[in-house]
């Protein structure tokens, strides 16, 4: 969309002014810096300017007290040898990949079941009920579930033993840890998946359901060779969008388990922060920040020049 | 006949499947609300009280005893209030400039900006801690709502909102000797409504939310915002009651859920339209 309208853009931009003089030129050019200064400043001090400094600081050690070191790619090559980061980097591509799993099945399955003709009532409580806790913030979630889940006084735990199941203490168990946060994840978020599933969805135009209807093409049918594919790109957008946030899960962890039991939640960016804000290895942080950075460039990359390709086919 | 009563059978069973969803969606926050309102001796018995008998806001009176409660909504007032109205101030200028205005270097600064969408917060957070110490700012309202003013999404939206408004609404201001801040903030600005109140909401949203930069750069209590203190209840002096958290976690759900609520068409169509969340 950007690179599509922009040079049609710059090209009205330079036929408006029919014969520009130059006090005219300069004027719009005064305004022009003038405008862009304050975002400018704040891109440089903020963004450009500490993506620069971060990258000198993983080749060096430094504790923010005592006079920085070069090191050379010490960092990167204790990277490669860290078996706590492998484990991190690991959790966290399995948490990433069961929230994308979780986000756009249970999505898909959501936005497809409410776009069809349903009271406005069960309409508007599903909607609510499905969206509002993508609005809370991750501290309060985090502490509710927390509750919820506990093995003694918890609402799963009390419902489980109901049918007979016996409910594991959730935060203690390492092979339970990493599901259960998946779970708490899905129910924060499924609410923006969901919106934005059944936003394409509803792009998808009625006429060619119901022709495909006609030459008997079943449920199964026309959602895999005709609302699927026409909806492709916003699935797609959906599942880089989920993988990036995925990525980058960190709340939960810090407030409840604290990356345990048995470094078995340990997620990058837990990992990142333990070791720049409680153990100040500010040069070693910084070089598990640019692989995170590497990762979600890769990852955006892939979409651009992907969506690019659709684009086209359409 | 037999299939259209098929159908609706089937459309009854998938009613049913979305209501018990619908349910279970809900009922945390059902849970925590009524545990909240119950007296604390009967909070959290089993089987659970989805209806408290008697009422008491018993626990709600415990929380300023805990944590500054009043301090830290009062904080994430201020720094979400500053951030969004700041940030749409400054993305506003600079979209305008991007979209009409011709100088060396537009284009250029314009690319280098969006690209840097991909650069996440781990990434720079570390050397703005080291900035913000050197300038003193670490654990001051400063430090929260400062690096939020730059919000390139927010350009880069109003900028292609902007390229959608006729130029010819400008030519003919021109005309008439209106200068290029009256054009924005009396014509363009007036024009972006949805835009903007899409971006307003998306960002006071996430800044009330924010958990991350207040953990880095905030250690007083009275210096908080809300999620922060929200998480400090937890772990201070041996944890405090759970009915007593569960009372301060409403107190921090139910002002979003009545604004919801009430402006939900907004809420759900800036996600769906400016859906990219930092």
């Amino acid at each position: 969309m950007t690179a599509a309208s922009a040079p049609q853009v710059l090209a009205a931009g330079e036929q408006q002014p029919a014969k520009p003089t130059s006090v005219h030129h300069k004027r719009q050019a005064l305004y022009g810096y003038a405008f862009i200064s304050p975002a400018v400043v704040l891109f440089v001090a903020f963004i450009a300017g500490p993506m620069v400094f971060a990258i000198g600081l993983s080749f060096v050690a430094w504790d923010l007290l005592t006079p920085s070191q070069f090191v050379g790619l010490d960092n990167f090559a204790r990277l490669v040898n860290d078996p706590l980061f492998g484990k991190a980097f690991g959790t966290t591509f399995v948490f990433a990949f069961a929230s994308v799993v979780t986000h756009i099945v249970g999505g898909l399955l959501l936005a497809l079941a409410a776009n069809r003709v349903m009271t406005r009532a069960l309409s508007y409580f599903l909607r609510t009920a499905v969206f509002f806790p993508f609005l809370i913030s991750w501290a309060a979630v985090a502490l509710l579930w927390k509750y919820i889940l506990d093995p003694t006084f918890g609402l799963v735990a009390y419902y489980l033993s109901k049918i007979g199941i016996t409910a594991p203490s959730w935060f203690s168990d390492p092979s339970w840890s990493l599901p259960a946060i998946v779970g708490i994840d899905f129910w924060h978020t499924i609410g923006f998946t969901f919106v934005i599933l059944l936003a394409g969805l509803q792009t998808v135009p009625s006429t060619l359901v119901e022709a495909a209807r006609t030459d008997g093409a079943n449920t199964w049918q026309v959602f895999w060779h005709v609302t699927l594919p026409m909806m492709s790109p916003t699935v797609f957008f959906a599942t880089v969008i989920t993988f990036i946030g995925a990525f980058q899960i960190f709340e939960p962890m810090q407030i409840i388990t604290g990356g345990g039991p048995d470094n078995s939640t340990m997620s990058i960016v837990m990992y990142l922060y333990q070791n720049g804000f409680q153990s100040f290895q500010v040069g070693y942080a910084s070089a598990i920040a640019i692989v995170v950075f590497a990762v979600i460039m890769g990852v955006t990359i892939l979409q651009f020049c992907f969506s690019r390709r659709w684009v086209h086919e359409q | 006949m037999k299939m259209k009563r098929r159908l609706s059978t089937g459309s009854l069973l998938l009613d049913l499947v979305l209501l018990i969803v619908a349910i279970i969606m809900v009922a945390p926050l059902v849970w925590l609300i009524s545990s909240s309102l119950s007296d604390p001796a009967d909070a959290f018995s089993l089987p659970p009280t989805w209806i408290p008998n008697p009422l008491s806001l018993q626990n709600f009176k415990d929380v300023p005893g805990l944590i500054p409660f009043g301090q830290m909504a009062l904080n994430s007032l201020v720094v979400a209030t500053v951030s969004t109205v700041g940030s749409l101030f400054v993305s506003v200028l600079a979209a305008y400039a991007f979209s009409r205005l011709s100088f060396r270097g537009n284009r250029v600064i314009f690319v280098g900006m969006l690209s840097a969408l991909m650069v996440p917060v781990q990434l720079t957070i570390i050397p703005v801690f080291v900035l913000f110490r050197n300038l003193d700012v670490v654990d001051t309202l400063t430090a929260l709502w400062l690096p939020a003013l730059i919000n390139v999404f927010a350009i880069f939206f109003l900028r292609q909102y902007f390229n959608s408004i006729p130029r010819e609404l400008d030519d003919a201001a021109t005309i008439d000797g209106a200068g290029h801040l009256w054009i924005l903030f009396r014509i363009l600005v007036p024009l972006s409504g949805p835009a903007l109140s899409a971006l307003a909401i998306l960002t006071f949203e996430a800044s009330w939310n924010n958990y991350f930069g207040p953990l880095i750069f905030i250690s007083s209590p009275e210096n908080m915002t809300l999620p922060l203190g929200l998480v400090t209840l937890q772990g201070g002096q041996g944890g405090s009651p759970a009915v007593v958290v569960f009372a301060a976690i409403t107190l921090v759900v139910l002002p979003v859920l009545i604004l919801f609520l009430l402006f939900q068409r907004a809420f759900v169509e800036s996600i769906a339209t400016a859906g990219i969340r930092g």
